[in-house]
């Protein structure tokens, strides 16, 4: 029923949102626009839509995972968005346990 | 939750303004970027405008070996959008003021003016976003590593004798 072409639809948020949300069944995923601070940057031609979002993800999947590799877990499930218009993404991403201790 | 985060990131740029400006790191970076133009402007056939300056030297390497290099011969080497003095975009401004703080020599490439290091570099690191920075040969990250390494006193660890060196040739 939810076919490739549904999704596709969908937008890039709520995509990024499932991605993540399915992969590293995060316990928190907050996904947020903050592409109008970025309109006109150097390589956002004209579109400025849907190309830099905020991520925080808290999730267990992180567990004894440097930074630098919990980055790249985030951008290898959000390698299709970088190929299709995503430009930049912030991420901060927790392990239960270090949200716990904050 | 985000709101919080964005004060974290201009408390910590408010007090980097504070303390430093950008002229250590300009100088650097011009020393590095003359380093790869001096033979061409030392052509008294050559007029500026026709200066390549997006291209790097024709010394025969490819540009993946460009990288390497870079990042072999060069202890802090960032690839940015635009340059240390003029970033051209708020992650890479970002990460120079960062780094800027410890007032380590910074070398500089602007990805912008390169497609083909730019895809170069990307595929060195498998990292698909600029800035991307390198210290002492270690792939380190983005801004948001670089910010967090920051906070948490670890890249004044990574740093420590890179300054150390710095502070020993001016202190002479």
């Amino acid at each position: 029923m939810a076919s490739r072409g549904g999704a596709a639809l969908l937008p890039r948020a709520s995509r990024i949102k499932q991605k993540l949300q399915s992969a590293l069944e995060a316990s928190v995923l907050e996904v947020e626009d903050v592409s109008y601070q970025h309109a006109g940057h150097a390589a956002v031609k004209g579109n400025a839509n849907e190309t830099h979002f905020n991520l925080r993800i808290v999730s267990s999947k992180f567990n004894g995972q440097s930074l630098v590799k919990r980055h790249r877990m985030v951008y290898d499930l959000l390698g299709e968005e970088l190929q299709s218009g995503l430009h930049a993404v912030s991420i901060v991403a927790k392990t239960p346990r270090e949200v716990g201790s904050n | 939750m985000a709101r919080s985060l964005s004060n974290m990131v201009l408390k910590g740029l408010s007090s980097l303004r504070s303390t430093h400006s950008s002229r250590a790191i300009s100088g650097s970076f011009y020393n590095s970027a003359m380093r790869y133009s001096t033979t061409v402007t030392s052509d008294s056939d050559t007029h500026d405008d026709f200066k390549p300056t997006n291209k790097l030297p024709s010394s025969g390497l490819s540009v993946q070996d460009v990288v390497e290099q870079d990042i072999k011969e060069n202890p802090v080497m960032i690839y940015m959008k635009g340059v240390p003095d003029s970033p051209r975009c708020g992650f890479s401004a970002l990460a120079v003021k960062v780094l800027n703080e410890y007032k380590v020599p910074l070398s500089a490439r602007n990805i912008l003016e390169d497609l083909e290091l730019k895809n170069a570099v990307k595929s060195f690191s498998c990292w698909p976003t600029f800035p991307q920075i390198f210290i002492k040969g270690e792939f380190i990250g983005g801004s948001d590593i670089i910010l967090n390494l920051h906070q948490t006193g670890e890249l004044k660890e990574k740093l420590k004798d890179i300054v150390t060196e710095a502070n020993t040739e001016n202190s002479g």
